[in-house]
């Protein structure tokens, strides 16, 4: 059987999947706040200014404005640009973009202003900025939304809730305003969200150092020099992730390595070790989901791979496919965070990467990485004593600066509602699932307390439940096989990809934002049930996917 | 009339509340999940289709077998069992999925053997059946980690654990093949781990090892294997793995013309899969192989007889196997845990009933069950025997010697145990 191993076929599904999610932002000199500038059209108010920070922000009223106003936080944009002509995938390379979002910049079945229209048309405002600054945002970022709120309510004093909405990022910004004020925001909705700074950030760095340690060691990392030279050499490093995973990608049947491979690959595959256990493995010990896209870890080829693809390569394609997606934004963050810290921030000294493979993972993804023998050396050569593979050491300061940027609790402080695809390669699950299993113990508490209360008061009062979680889940299986057998590159399926979701499903949402906004309480039963099942997501108590890594 | 002072009128009040509020937060008592006035509803997937089915796609077959001769005898307290059953094809991802399907959309009671250790642990860890209170009944894996009751608590096992089949192995070994030399072909995965753990446990020296990555095992990498045990002289060969690499690895062997003694795990003896494989049964002839149940071709047992009789009708033209065997058994101890369970049975009473009645339930294996509050092991032995020409298992000297162990430091013993006999027509009593 054939593989699909064409370069452009298979960064075509990287980069369709990898540009969606990518929502690129200016930094605008700083200057006083402007407007806003209303044009006072009818049917919709359509108003724009900047904030005091320099960020651009877009407001719409509509006519029948009901007090409510919606506002978006928009996903991670890359902080310096790639030039064009120099990756495949972005061939125009990736620009800075100042715009201002007031709604979701991608919607897979529709367009961002059809979902507007659809807000507005039920009596809510929408408004967002374009922030003042790029890449990992979400200090600034609060405080621009926290302008943002007071400008509106000042422009539109009939204002009477204020829902905050917000994907990827732009997730974590929305329960990070809402963490640190919950007095300004009545519910919010968070899709796709990033965990908490510390440990998203060593996520992405751990996978791109493996990646390094496995396929090729001299992709910098750390250390990018100041300036556009910084920028380039950042450029080439994502440039070289690709090559690599085209070339594992080409050599999936075979595991041939990269030829880039340093000396940890190399006796690795003089071992025998196949190139695609070392790709998955490297999805593995970061928690990314090894179900992608294209991959779903069930299909086979009629024919002798029937039950081989789906149990030994596929995991590997769909780790390979995710690492596309992640990992482009994650180079973009490693060169951004050298140069806001002015050093390396990351360490792995102390990292245990043997202990991140979980027992599960082990057994049910053996056949993948080529059984115990093969995982025992693949674990091996990721020894902090082997010079093959050596440890980035952070610098002090660097680190401290780093580790004083405002990590999300997951505490719920307002009505919150959560979605994300359950393969999103962020991996959000990970994180909503460790926030709904928190708050189920914050809630068992709070009723808890509720009963020891009506003993001396006897009025019970019933704690109103905060959090709805509902899972965008994929179809019972999607891998497609054209008539040779070769797996057919898929750019959306749901329930995989990044911050990839219906018009149907940001609004219900938005809608069950505004729901509970007004009631200060998310009923997680009946219409709101039916209504994400006819959106095509589920709600499941009792989820179990897994934690993060290293936020346990 | 009592006279209630206002200090006792407010602590009576309080616990009213209290206990108002208690009833008002608790749901109204529904009928459990899966379960109706008129049936019981029970779910498993195993490997339906694809290149590791052959065998075990006889399983649902067999026990439907059984589950219709109960339910046209009474069924379990009037309620008819129902058994849904998916196919997973032996993928762990599928796996998930489709226990998905079973819990969340068809609504079973409880699952019922799911097979293949990978997709056990798949499951355990995604859909996470503990977390949602839904039984897993008897597993078909003998991997030993399902019996922690810490960690899989609505977890059973049934078939006796790979540990102590090795350990019961190298018992056998030292009383029949002292002094040989000894090789071992097994899965490099949880299933191999347990039986080096065994072995090692045993003290076994093994004078070749070889590992087969899960999926790898082939006429050409079967070889490799011959390649490597006769050149250290093996003269006794455990083979520790599934039926495809016993067809692969006697096959191959057969065809270069090594010919140790071979002795085969329980796992990979199976003459249907090995014939599925284009590999004679004849291959198996007078290797040893381990198996806790009466041999299928055994007349004389009277659950042979009944399950034989039974199955013939239901599925004719169908060889009755090992796997039938055991599939027809899992679903008798089944029954009489759903019997156990009361006449409104819930998923706590069944897990309940299995850790307080499960040691007493009757069975057509030559061990006792070992359930109890803190024991989720079932069988806990073998006997030996060695392989017709057409593939069955046969007691040496038609005569079934049990040896019995555990999981972990405990002594092989030959059993002492005596099954009982039969309940009436093999129903639950």
């Amino acid at each position: 059987m054939r593989i699909s191993s064409t370069k452009s076929r298979f960064l075509a599904v990287l980069s369709s999947a990898a540009l969606v999610a990518t929502v690129v932002i200016a930094t605008p000199a700083h200057a006083a706040a402007v407007g806003p500038i209303c044009d006072g059209k009818t049917p919709v108010n359509t108003c724009v200014g900047t904030t005091e920070d320099g960020a651009a922000y877009e407001i719409r009223v509509p006519s029948n404005f009901n007090g409510t106003v919606a506002l978006w936080s928009h996903g991670l944009g890359v902080s310096w640009a790639v030039p064009a002509g120099l990756l495949p995938p972005f061939p125009s390379g990736i620009p800075v973009d100042p715009r201002a979002n007031v709604t979701p910049y991608t919607v897979v079945d529709s367009t961002s202003s059809a979902l507007a229209s659809s807000i507005l048309a039920d009596g809510v405002a929408v408004m967002g900025s374009g922030f003042s600054v790029q890449g990992w945002n979400l200090d600034e970022a609060v405080k621009t939304n926290v302008e943002l709120i007071g400008i509106f309510k000042k422009a539109f004093p009939t204002t009477k809730k204020v829902v905050a909405w917000g994907y990827s990022a732009g997730g974590g910004i929305t329960q990070a305003l809402a963490e640190q004020h919950p007095e300004l925001v009545d519910a919010v909705a968070i899709i796709d969200p990033v965990a908490p700074v510390q440990a998203n950030q060593k996520l992405l760095m751990d996978a791109l150092w493996l990646f390094k340690t496995y396929f090729d060691p001299t992709m910098k990392l750390t250390g990018y020099s100041a300036g556009k030279a910084g920028d380039m050499e950042a450029t080439a490093d994502i440039g070289k992730m690709y090559s690599i995973l085209a070339s594992i990608g080409a050599n999936i049947s075979t595991g041939a390595w990269p030829t880039t491979a340093g000396p940890a690959g190399k006796a690795l595959e003089a071992a025998g070790v196949p190139s695609r256990s070392a790709m998955l493995m490297c999805a593995l010990l970061v928690g990314m989901p090894v179900q992608s896209a294209s991959y779903d870890n069930i299909s086979g080829p009629d024919g002798a791979l029937k039950l081989t693809f789906p149990l030994a390569v596929s995991p590997a394609l769909a780790s390979l496919e995710n690492f596309g997606v992640a990992l482009t934004a994650g180079l973009s963050m490693a060169r951004e965070w050298d140069a806001k810290f002015g050093a390396n921030w990351y360490d792995n000294t102390k990292t245990n990467y043997a202990a991140q493979l979980s027992e599960t993972d082990q057994v049910v993804y053996n056949a993948a990485l080529s059984g115990n023998t093969v995982i025992g050396a693949l674990l091996s050569v990721l020894n902090p004593a082997n010079p093959a593979a050596p440890r980035l050491v952070g610098d002090a300061a660097a680190v401290a600066k780093a580790s004083k940027l405002y990590a999300t609790t997951g505490k719920i402080t307002v009505p919150t509602i959560m979605m994300t695809g359950v393969n999103d390669p962020v991996p959000a699950a990970s994180w909503i699932q460790q926030v709904s299993d928190k708050y189920q113990v914050q809630f068992a508490s709070e009723k808890a307390a509720a009963i020891t209360a009506a003993k001396s008061s006897r009025s019970y009062v019933a704690p109103k439940n905060k959090l709805g979680v509902v899972w965008l889940k994929p179809p019972a299986s999607w891998t497609k096989f054209d008539a040779a057998g070769t797996p057919i590159a898929q750019s959306y399926v749901a329930g995989n990809g990044h911050a990839l979701f219906t018009q149907s499903q940001f609004k219900f949402m938005i809608d069950a934002a505004i729901k509970a906004a007004n009631s200060g309480s998310v009923a997680t039963t009946g219409t709101f049930v039916s209504k994400a099942r006819k959106a095509g997501m589920v709600r499941d108590k009792f989820s179990s996917y897994q934690y993060l890594k290293f936020y346990n | 009339m009592t006279r209630m002072n206002r200090r006792t009128l407010i602590s009576a009040s309080a616990v009213l509340a209290v206990a108002a509020l208690t009833a008002t937060s608790l749901p109204a008592q529904a009928a459990e999940v899966g379960v109706s006035s008129t049936s019981i509803t029970l779910g498993m997937t195993l490997p339906m289709t694809g290149t590791a089915s052959p065998g075990y796609n006889k399983i649902p077959g067999a026990m439907k077998a059984y589950f219709d001769y109960l339910n046209a005898n009474g069924g379990v307290n009037g309620r008819s069992i129902n058994l849904k059953v998916e196919d997973d094809q032996y993928v762990p991802t599928q796996a998930v999925a489709k226990t998905n399907k079973l819990i969340l959309q068809d609504k079973v009671m409880a699952l019922l053997a799911p097979l293949g250790t990978a997709n056990n642990k798949a499951v355990a860890a995604s859909v996470n059946p503990a977390r949602r209170g839904v039984p897993v009944l008897f597993v078909n894996t003998g991997f030993s980690g399902f019996a922690d009751t810490k960690k899989y608590p609505t977890t059973y096992a049934i078939l006796p654990s790979y540990v102590m089949e090795a350990k019961i192995m190298a018992e056998y070994i030292k009383d029949n093949f002292a002094g040989k030399t000894l090789g071992l072909v097994y899965q490099d995965d949880d299933f191999g781990t347990d039986a080096l753990k065994g072995f090692t446990q045993a003290g076994v020296t093994f004078a070749a090892k070889v590992a087969y990555a899960s999926g790898s095992q082939s006429a050409t990498t079967a070889a490799g294997w011959v390649s490597k045990l006769s050149a250290a002289k093996c003269d006794v060969v455990i083979l520790f793995g599934v039926s495809s690499a016993t067809a692969a690895g006697l096959g191959t062997a057969a065809a270069l013309k090594y010919a140790p003694q071979w002795i085969l795990g329980s796992v990979g003896g199976d003459a249907t899969t090995i014939k599925a494989a284009g590999v004679p049964a004849g291959v198996l002839y007078n290797a040893v192989g381990a198996s806790f149940a009466p041999a299928t071709t055994d007349a004389t047992d009277e659950y042979v007889k009944l399950f034989s009789d039974i199955y013939a009708k239901a599925v004719p033209g169908s060889a009755f196997d090992n796997n039938v065997l055991i599939g027809m058994n899992t679903a008798f101890v089944a029954a009489q845990a759903l019997k156990a369970a009361g006449t409104n049975p819930t998923r706590a009473s069944l897990l309940a009933a299995i850790d307080s009645k499960g040691s007493t339930f009757a069975s057509a294996a030559l061990l006792p069950l070992n359930y109890s509050k803190t024991s989720h092991v079932g069988y806990n032995g073998y006997w030996f025997g060695k392989y017709s020409p057409t593939g069955d298992l046969k007691p040496v000297d038609g005569k079934y010697v049990l040896y019995t162990t555990d999981s972990g430091s405990g002594a092989v013993v030959k059993s002492t145990w005596t099954r009982p006999a039969m309940p009436a027509k093999g129903l639950p009593q």
